[in-house]
């Protein structure tokens, strides 16, 4: 490995994730902390760990020229960014590569085009991968009854300026498009100060499935599969798993395909996420975006494959290349994974800071736990609340819930309280059993049963 | 709210005409511990404040450091200080600069006497100089990192004698 200094830009379980990798592949660690995690697994696991600043992550994570500033006195000549903080900031890849460090992550260039929903857009355009279809401006009544019925019922009526809700509506037939057009129109034309409107196809029933792809910045891309993240909260994904087995074959290889397409097309490196929205009716799927940084749920997908993705990001990160082909990744199996928050889902998801006073984690077959936290530990109120990812696979899917539902039943937090229980209860519902599951489900079905019991 | 060096200076000046133990007041992000016993510590509190004044040298933390560093600076010669000097932490990570330019004497030598506004000392950053000033008034007793080193949050740089 041509890397020999690793500098980790961020904290918590992805942190130690990182080391581990690092560690594994013998090149050196250097974290940056703030002061609230100077006694963290992380600080602890590196060969050194720097105090960048104080706890509030605007002074310490998310300053750009702090982090790169403590790569270069440290002697590092790489640096991983993790997710979340700066790890899709295009100024952080553009300064490490001014400053002479190898960002592990995508170019400044590609961070650009790809994070910008609009330019992302046309690349998917052009690459011939679909968007959720839609229309420009429309002019008149009879414009969008014709438009509406080229999409197909249901549409959505939505302001051009618009934003909150205003202005939109959905419409299952012509008969509620001629009700709503005008009053849409009058209230975008309040709201706004522009009464222009546009159609989209309304996905009544919607599953978010993502492809899990690396690409060496040459075009060269391959992908380990897709993953189901549909248990969300306010899009925030709660329960992944790996495959999308919800979805039909033949429609899954068409992910796959399209998404190496754009990946390739924009000569990406790095791991990444193309997101799509999976319309469970029409069996059709339409892009949403790219996530240009390895993710929260990416143990699901190296479960099925067996491959390391924090090693595959360093290597093509220091120009090595793959490694690999399509065809030496063979899926087999199914994971799931469940975030663990420290949160109270019982009261409207507050966050729950605090001492960690009881830890005893599941050990088993098939089990994974990633988490930073252990008994004694402070979840610190300054950052995100998740303090560990329960991983459970299986033969098949049957297998990795039975498996799961064992070790949360063996899991034991004492201290803050968490959303464990909660997973628990989503992953052995009958709809999540018979995968019914909608990105809807969760708020309307799932979270409503949880809170009556 | 805005804190001064001059404030921390009367606030410091108040605590000592005072008959208290310990004062420690808290302002946003800032946190100021003042205590009569110098193994005090503030109590718990886990964010760190940006600009750190404690009394008593062996409240001073000692900059976090294990093995396997890449580069090594001078440890703070903590043991040779006095209970009631004040010490000068680092707002952030960095590069520690004693004099304003490559060449030219310190900002102020050991021994010199300093006012709250002195400035003696540059925290660089990718390029860009931070000026860090006394805070107190008193005379520069000791400095504890070596010229050009990296410095971390919270590492004591200076210690001063408040006059």
């Amino acid at each position: 490995m041509r890397l020999k200094r690793l500098f980790v830009a961020n904290r918590g379980e992805i942190a130690v994730r990182i080391l581990r990798t690092a560690r594994k592949l013998g090149i050196e660690t250097v974290i940056g902390v703030s002061v609230a995690d100077k006694h963290s697994l992380g600080a602890e696991m590196a060969d050194r760990a720097v105090v960048l600043g104080p706890a509030p992550s605007a002074k310490s994570y998310l300053d750009v020229r702090l982090v790169i500033h403590a790569a270069k006195a440290t002697g590092c000549d790489s640096l991983h960014p993790g997710y979340g903080f700066l790890s899709e900031k295009p100024e952080l890849s553009r300064l490490c590569e001014s400053e002479g460090l190898l960002f592990v992550g995508p170019r400044s260039e590609t961070i650009e085009s790809l994070g910008d929903k609009l330019s992302a857009r046309t690349i998917a355009r052009e690459t011939g991968v679909r968007t959720v279809p839609g229309t420009d401006h429309m002019a008149s009544l009879a414009d969008a009854r014709a438009a509406a019925a080229e999409l197909g019922y249901p549409v959505v009526m939505k302001a051009s300026a618009g934003g909150g809700g205003r202005g939109m509506f959905k419409a299952t037939g012509p008969r509620e498009l001629e009700a709503s057009f005008d009053k849409s129109s009058r209230e975008a034309e309040a709201a706004f100060g522009d009464g222009r409107l546009y159609l989209e196809r309304f996905v009544e029933r919607a599953r978010h499935v993502e492809v899990q792809i690396v690409g060496d910045g040459a075009g060269n891309v391959v992908h380990f599969g897709e993953r189901d993240c549909s248990v969300q909260r306010r899009y925030q994904k709660l329960i992944e798993e790996a495959p999308a087995s919800a979805v039909p074959q033949a429609t899954r290889e068409r992910l796959h395909e399209a998404a190496i397409r754009l990946t390739s097309f924009a000569k990406y490196r790095n791991a990444g996420t193309v997101e799509f929205l999976y319309d469970v009716e029409r069996d059709d799927f339409y892009f949403i975006e790219v996530n240009s940084r390895i993710q929260v749920e990416h143990p699901v997908s190296e479960e099925i494959t067996g491959q390391d993705l924090i090693a595959l990001q360093l290597r093509v990160a220091a120009g090595e290349g793959l490694g690999l082909r399509q065809h030496d990744i063979k899926i087999t199996g199914h994971a799931i994974e469940c975030r663990i928050n420290a949160e109270d889902p019982r009261n409207g998801f507050a966050p729950a800071p605090g001492r960690i006073t009881g830890w005893q984690a599941p050990i088993g077959d098939g089990i994974r736990l990633d988490t930073h936290a252990r008994q004694g530990y402070l979840v610190p109120p300054f950052y995100d609340s998740m303090i560990g990812k329960l991983i459970a696979r299986g033969r098949d899917r049957n297998e990795a819930i039975t498996r799961m539902l064992l070790a949360i039943e063996h899991f034991t937090i004492e201290g803050p309280k968490t959303t464990l229980a909660l997973a628990g209860a989503i992953v052995d519902h009958a709809d999540f059993r018979n995968n019914h599951i909608t990105t809807r489900w969760l708020e309307d079905i799932g979270l409503p049963a949880f809170q009556a019991k | 709210m805005n804190i001064q060096s001059r404030d921390i200076d009367a606030l410091i000046e108040l605590f000592e005409a005072s008959d208290w133990d310990e004062m420690h007041l808290k302002i946003q992000d800032f946190e100021l511990f003042l205590s009569s016993d110098a193994k005090a510590r503030s109590p718990g509190a886990l964010a760190a404040p940006a600009a750190v004044v404690s009394m008593g040298a062996a409240a001073a933390p000692a900059a976090g450091r294990h093995a396997g560093g890449a580069s090594a600076t001078t440890p703070p010669l903590a043991d040779q200080a006095q209970s009631h000097w004040v010490t000068v932490t680092a707002p952030n990570l960095g590069t520690f600069y004693r004099a304003p330019k490559p060449g030219s004497p310190p900002f102020v030598e050991i021994g010199q006497a300093v006012d709250p506004e002195t400035e003696i000392c540059l925290i660089e950053v990718m390029k860009l100089f931070t000026t860090l000033r006394a805070g107190v008034k008193g005379i520069l007793k000791q400095a504890c990192v070596q010229d050009a080193a990296m410095v971390e949050f919270g590492e004591t740089l200076f210690y001063i004698e408040p006059a």
